[in-house]
C-alpha cells in the first residue's frame, strides 16, 4: 500500500493491560524523593502527555495532515486563564471548559479535511490558523493582556490553593491517567477502528458504511478535547500564558513527542512526553543547542525508527501492541 | 497614495514571488513540499552576513558563493534524507522538511543567540520620482535581479532541452521515469536549485531588513499565502500570487487596518483554500478522495 | 423486483465519459459478471452504484429504492457492499479489526458508553468482537485473525476483504477482480466460497473480472461492457460466440 510504514508488530498480550496502571501507581511516591526543578519537570511531562495523547488522534489515529494541535493547546491555556483572572474562577472548574474550547476549535479545524483538503494543503492551512490565532492573543489586549501574556495566580482545587508543584503533581497524573485511559477506551470501540480505517483508505471506510464526515469532526472534536484540558494544565503549572508559547516551535515540539514517542500509540505518546520534555531540559540555557538536539531527534527517529521508540518495546513485548477491540 | 501602495507592494511581492517560485519547483519536480524552505532562506541571508561582515567580501561574491553554499546544502538534504522517506508517508516527509529547517534554526541560534542582525549598507540610497510615487534603488535592484531571473528560468524551460525535460517530470514522476529519464537526479538537481533559489531570497533579503534566526517562518508563510494564493503548484501562479500578496498587504495595511500588514498571509491562506482552493490561476487542488 | 435495476447510468470525469447509458437489472440470488477491456468503465460503474462517483444522468434502485446520489456510507447501509480492485483492506489494522470496522453500523455501542467504559458499551462491543471471530473462523481464516493484514499473503487478504464485505450479510456483493493475483488453488477456494455464499445465503453477487475461465463457472449471466456501453448481455454459453464481444477483446 502506497506510503505505508514498516508493518506494526502483531500478537495478542499475555498479560493483561491492567499492568499499565501499574505505571502511574509506582510514580505515587515520586514527589517525595525529588526537588522542585524536577518536580516541575514531571509536571511538564503530565502535560505533555495530554499535548501527545490528542495530537496522536489526529495525525496517528485519523491519519491527517492536520497541525492545529498548537492553536488547540493555546486556546485551552488561555481559555483558563481568562476565566480565573477575568471571571474569577477557580481553576478546577476551568479544565472541562478549556477542554469544550478545544473540542470546538478542534471541530472547527476539521472542517477544511471535510471539503477534502488534504495533506499539505491542510496542513499549511492548519498552520496558518496556529499562526492567525497567536496573532489575535496578541492583539485582544483587554482579554490576553497582548505581549506581555497573562499572569495566572496559583490553581485552586475545591478550595485547596495548588501551590506547590507536588500539590500539582497529583491532580496532572489524575487528568493525565484519565486521558490516557478515555481514549484507550474511545480506540478499543467501532469509534477508533472507524478513525483508523478512515486512515487506512477512507474508500474503504465509507464502502462499510462509516460515515466520514461525522468521525473526521469527531476524531478532531475529542483530540482538541485533550489539548485543550492540557492547556489548562499548562496554565496552572507555568502561571504565564504567552503568546510565544504557541509558535511554530512548539508544533515541532508536539510533532517530535508524537512521532519519536511512536504514531498512533499510547504508549508512544506518553514515551515521546517524557523523552521530549527532558531532553531539552537537558539543554537549557544553551540557546539553539535544544532545537538541534531536537531535529537530530526527530530526523533520526525517521530514517531509523519510523514508528517511534514505542516499536523497540513491541519487539520484545507484544504487550505494546495496542488493541483496537474488546474481549 | 494608492498608486505608491501598489509599486512598494510590487517591490515586496517580488520577494514572495521568488520564495513561492522555488517551493514550486521543487515541490512539482518532487512532489515534496518543503516546510523548511523559509528556513533556507534564513540561511542564504545569514551565510551571505557572515561571508560579507566577518570575510569581508564584496556582496556579489559573497552573494554567489551564498547560492553555490545553499546549492550543496539542498543536493546534500535530498540525498542524505529526503530520498530515504520519500516513498514513506506524507507526515513523515512534512516532518523532515520542518526538522532540517528546524536545525538550520537551531545552528543560527546557537552562533547569534537573540540577536537581530543590521546588514550594512549595500544599495545605493537612491530614490526617483515617478509622478506621485516613489522608487527606492532597493526595490529597482531586487525586483530588476528577481525578473531578469525569471526570464532566464522562463527561457531554461521552455526552449532549452534540459527545460523541456524538467517540464515532463512536474507532470508526471512515473511517466518520466518510464521514459527513461533519471529521476532521482533531476530530483537532487532540483533540491539543490530550490535551495539556491531560497538563498537568493536571503540575499536580496538581508540589505533591506533585519536578520534574525526565526525569520524563516516569516518567508515560509507568506511562500505559501503565494503559491495558495495564485494557485498551488503552479509556477505561474505562484509568481502572480506573490506579487498580488505583496500589494493586497499594503493596500488592506492602509485602507482597512495596519494588521493585514501581519495577518494577510494567514488569511489568505485560509480564505483561498475555502472558498476557491484552485486560487486564482490553478489548477485542481482538491484532493479527490 | 428486480434487486439492483440501473437505468442509463452515465457517468463522467471531466471531459471523459467512462460509463454512458448503462442499463441492466439483477434479481435476488443472481450471480452476474461484468467483463470488458482495460478501461471499459467497469470499475467506474461500481463507483456509481456505491455513490464513489457522482452519475452524470441515469438512475439506480435498490430493491425499488433509488439510491443515486446518495453518500456511500448511506448505500452501504442499504445493503450494498463490495470489495476494491486495489487492496481495499485497513492495512494498519488486524484482520479481526478489518471485519469489525466491516460490522460498524451493527455495533450499536454509543460515544459516551465507549468513552466511559460502560457495561452496555462494553457488552456491544464484546459480541460483535466475538461475531467477527466466528465469520473468519468460519472462511477458514480465524488463524490470522491476530495479525496485521498489510501483512497477509494475497489470498488471505482477499478472503479477510470479502468477510468484511459480508459481515452484514448484504443482499448485494459488488466484488472488483476478486481472482486477480491468486494462485489457482486459491481462486478455486474462491470460487466455493461465492457459491456457497450464494446457495445458503441468498447474496447477489455482481463480480468484475478479467479472468474468464473464474466467470464462466460461476456466473448465472455476463455482461460485457466496452468504451463505457454494453455491448453484448447473455448466459456463459451465449457471450463468447458474440461476434462483436470478440472484435472488442481482439481489437485491442
Amino acid at each position: 500500500m502506497p506510503g505505508a510504514l514498516p508493518a506494526p508488530v502483531v500478537g495478542r498480550p499475555a498479560l493483561g493491560r491492567w499492568v499499565f496502571l501499574l505505571v502511574p501507581l509506582l510514580v505515587l511516591p515520586v514527589p517525595f524523593f525529588v526537588n522542585r526543578y524536577i518536580q516541575y519537570v514531571l509536571n511538564l511531562i503530565l502535560v505533555y502527555v495530554l499535548v501527545g495523547v490528542g495530537f496522536n488522534i489526529v495525525i496517528g489515529n485519523l491519519g491527517q495532515l492536520a497541525f492545529a494541535n498548537v492553536a488547540l493547546f493555546g486556546l485551552g491555556a488561555y481559555a483558563s486563564g481568562i476565566l480565573v483572572v477575568h471571571a474569577g474562577w477557580p481553576w478546577w472548574t476551568t479544565v472541562i471548559p478549556a477542554g469544550l474550547v478545544g473540542a470546538l476549535a478542534g471541530a472547527l479545524a476539521s472542517l477544511p479535511a471535510l471539503r477534502r483538503i488534504r495533506l499539505f494543503y491542510l496542513a499549511i492551512m492548519t498552520m496558518a490558523f496556529g499562526e492567525l490565532m497567536r496573532w489575535i492573543y496578541i492583539r485582544a489586549e483587554p482579554l490576553t493582556n497582548g505581549s506581555m501574556g497573562l499572569a495566572v495566580p496559583p490553581p485552586v482545587l475545591l478550595g485547596v490553593r495548588l501551590s506547590s508543584d507536588r500539590s500539582k503533581f497529583y491532580v496532572f497524573l489524575a487528568l493525565a491517567v484519565l486521558a490516557v485511559v478515555l481514549t484507550s477506551s474511545l480506540l478499543r470501540s467501532r469509534f477508533g477502528r472507524a478513525f483508523m480505517a478512515i486512515r487506512d483508505n477512507e474508500l474503504a471506510a465509507a464502502a462499510v458504511g462509516i460515515p466520514t464526515d461525522r468521525y473526521f469532526i469527531l476524531a478532531f472534536a475529542w483530540s482538541g478535547f485533550v489539548v485543550g484540558v492540557g492547556g489548562a494544565m499548562y496554565t496552572a503549572l507555568v502561571g504565564h500564558v504567552t503568546p510565544e508559547a504557541f509558535n511554530l516551535l512548539e508544533l515541532i515540539l508536539h510533532f517530535a513527542v508524537v512521532m519519536v514517542g511512536g504514531l498512533a500509540s499510547l504508549a508512544g505518546s506518553v514515551i515521546g512526553a517524557v523523552v521530549l520534555t527532558t531532553t531539552p531540559e537537558l539543554f537549557r540555557g544553551f540557546p539553539g543547542v535544544q532545537e538541534l538536539v531536537l531535529a537530530l531527534l526527530i530526523v533520526g527517529v525517521l530514517l531509523f525508527l519510523p514508528r517511534g521508540l514505542v516499536s523497540l518495546l513491541s519487539l520484545r513485548l507484544p504487550l505494546f501492541r495496542e488493541r483496537y477491540y474488546r474481549e | 497614495m494608492l498608486p505608491q501602495l501598489v509599486v512598494s507592494g510590487l517591490a515586496q511581492g517580488v520577494l514572495y514571488a521568488l520564495v513561492a517560485l522555488s517551493m514550486t519547483m521543487v515541490y512539482r519536480a518532487t512532489t515534496v513540499v518543503n516546510f523548511g524552505h523559509g528556513d533556507l532562506v534564513m540561511g542564504g541571508a545569514f551565510v551571505v552576513y557572515v561571508l560579507v561582515v566577518y570575510a569581508h567580501l564584496p556582496y556579489l561574491l559573497g552573494g554567489l558563493l551564498a547560492l553555490t553554499i545553499l546549492f550543496a546544502l539542498g543536493v546534500g538534504i535530498h540525498q542524505g534524507l529526503m530520498r530515504r522517506i520519500m516513498t514513506g508517508p506524507h507526515l513523515a516527509i512534512a516532518m523532515m522538511a520542518l526538522a532540517v529547517g528546524y536545525g538550520l534554526r537551531g545552528g543560527a541560534r546557537v552562533l547569534w543567540g537573540r540577536e537581530v542582525l543590521p546588514f550594512p549598507r549595500i544599495f545605493p540610497d537612491h530614490a526617483w520620482m515617478l509622478g506621485d510615487v516613489v522608487v527606492t534603488s532597493d526595490n529597482l535592484i531586487v525586483s530588476g535581479t528577481v525578473l531578469g531571473l525569471m526570464a532566464v528560468l522562463f527561457v531554461l524551460f521552455n526552449v532549452t532541452r534540459t527545460g523541456r525535460l524538467l517540464q515532463a517530470v512536474f507532470q508526471s514522476q512515473r511517466g518520466a521515469a518510464l521514459v527513461g529519464l533519471n529521476v532521482d537526479a533531476v530530483h537532487r538537481v532540483m533540491w539543490g536549485v530550490g535551495a539556491a533559489l531560497a538563498a537568493l531570497g536571503g540575499v536580496l533579503l538581508a540589505p533591506i531588513t533585519l536578520l534574525y534566526p526565526d525569520m524563516g517562518v516569516w518567508v515560509l508563510v507568506r511562500g505559501f499565502a503565494a503559491m495558495t494564493l495564485g494557485g498551488f503548484g503552479t509556477l505561474h501562479g505562484a509568481v502572480l500570487g506573490g506579487l498580488i500578496l505583496g500589494v493586497v498587504e499594503l493596500v488592506l495595511g492602509a485602507y482597512v487596518s495596519t494588521a493585514f500588514i501581519d495577518i494577510s498571509a494567514y488569511v489568505v491562506v485560509i480564505a483561498v483554500l475555502l472558498l476557491r482552493p484552485d486560487g486564482l490561476f490553478g489548477q485542481q487542488v482538491v484532493v479527490r478522495v | 423486483m428486480a434487486l439492483l435495476d440501473l437505468a442509463d447510468v452515465t457517468v463522467r470525469y471531466g471531459g471523459l465519459t467512462a460509463v454512458a447509458g448503462v442499463s441492466f437489472h439483477l434479481d435476488p440470488g443472481e450471480v452476474r459478471a461484468i467483463i470488458g477491456p482495460n478501461g471499459a468503465g467497469k470499475t467506474s460503474l461500481f463507483n456509481a452504484v456505491t455513490g464513489h462517483a457522482p452519475m452524470a444522468s441515469g438512475t439506480i434502485r435498490f430493491r425499488g429504492e433509488r439510491i443515486d446520489g446518495l453518500a456511500p456510507h448511506m448505500v452501504s447501509a442499504k445493503g450494498v457492499r463490495r470489495t476494491f480492485q486495489n487492496g481495499g483492506l485497513f492495512g494498519e489494522l488486524s484482520a479481526l479489526e478489518n471485519v469489525l470496522a466491516g460490522l460498524h453500523t451493527e455495533v450499536p455501542s454509543g460515544f459516551f458508553g465507549v468513552l466511559f467504559g460502560l457495561p452496555a458499551a462494553r457488552a456491544v462491543e464484546r459480541s460483535a468482537t466475538a461475531r467477527a471471530r466466528q465469520l473468519l473462523d468460519l472462511m477458514g481464516i480465524g488463524h490470522v485473525a491476530d495479525q496485521p493484514a498489510g501483512a497477509l499473503s494475497g489470498g488471505q487478504q482477499r478472503m479477510v476483504e470479502i468477510v468484511r464485505a459480508l459481515a452484514t450479510r448484504p443482499p448485494l456483493l459488488l466484488l472488483d477482480e476478486p481472482a486477480v493475483g491468486l494462485a489457482p488453488a486459491v481462486r478455486e477456494q474462491l470460487l466455493g466460497v461465492i457459491r456457497r455464499l450464494v446457495r445458503e445465503e441468498g447474496i447477489a453477487v455482481i463480480l468484475i473480472e478479467h479472468a474468464i475461465e473464474f466467470v464462466m463457472s460461476v456466473s448465472d449471466r455476463i455482461v460485457v461492457l466496452n468504451e463505457g456501453k454494453v455491448i453484448a448481455e447473455g448466459t456463459p454459453e451465449e457471450v463468447p460466440k458474440n461476434r462483436e464481444v470478440l472484435e472488442a477483446y481482439l481489437g485491442h
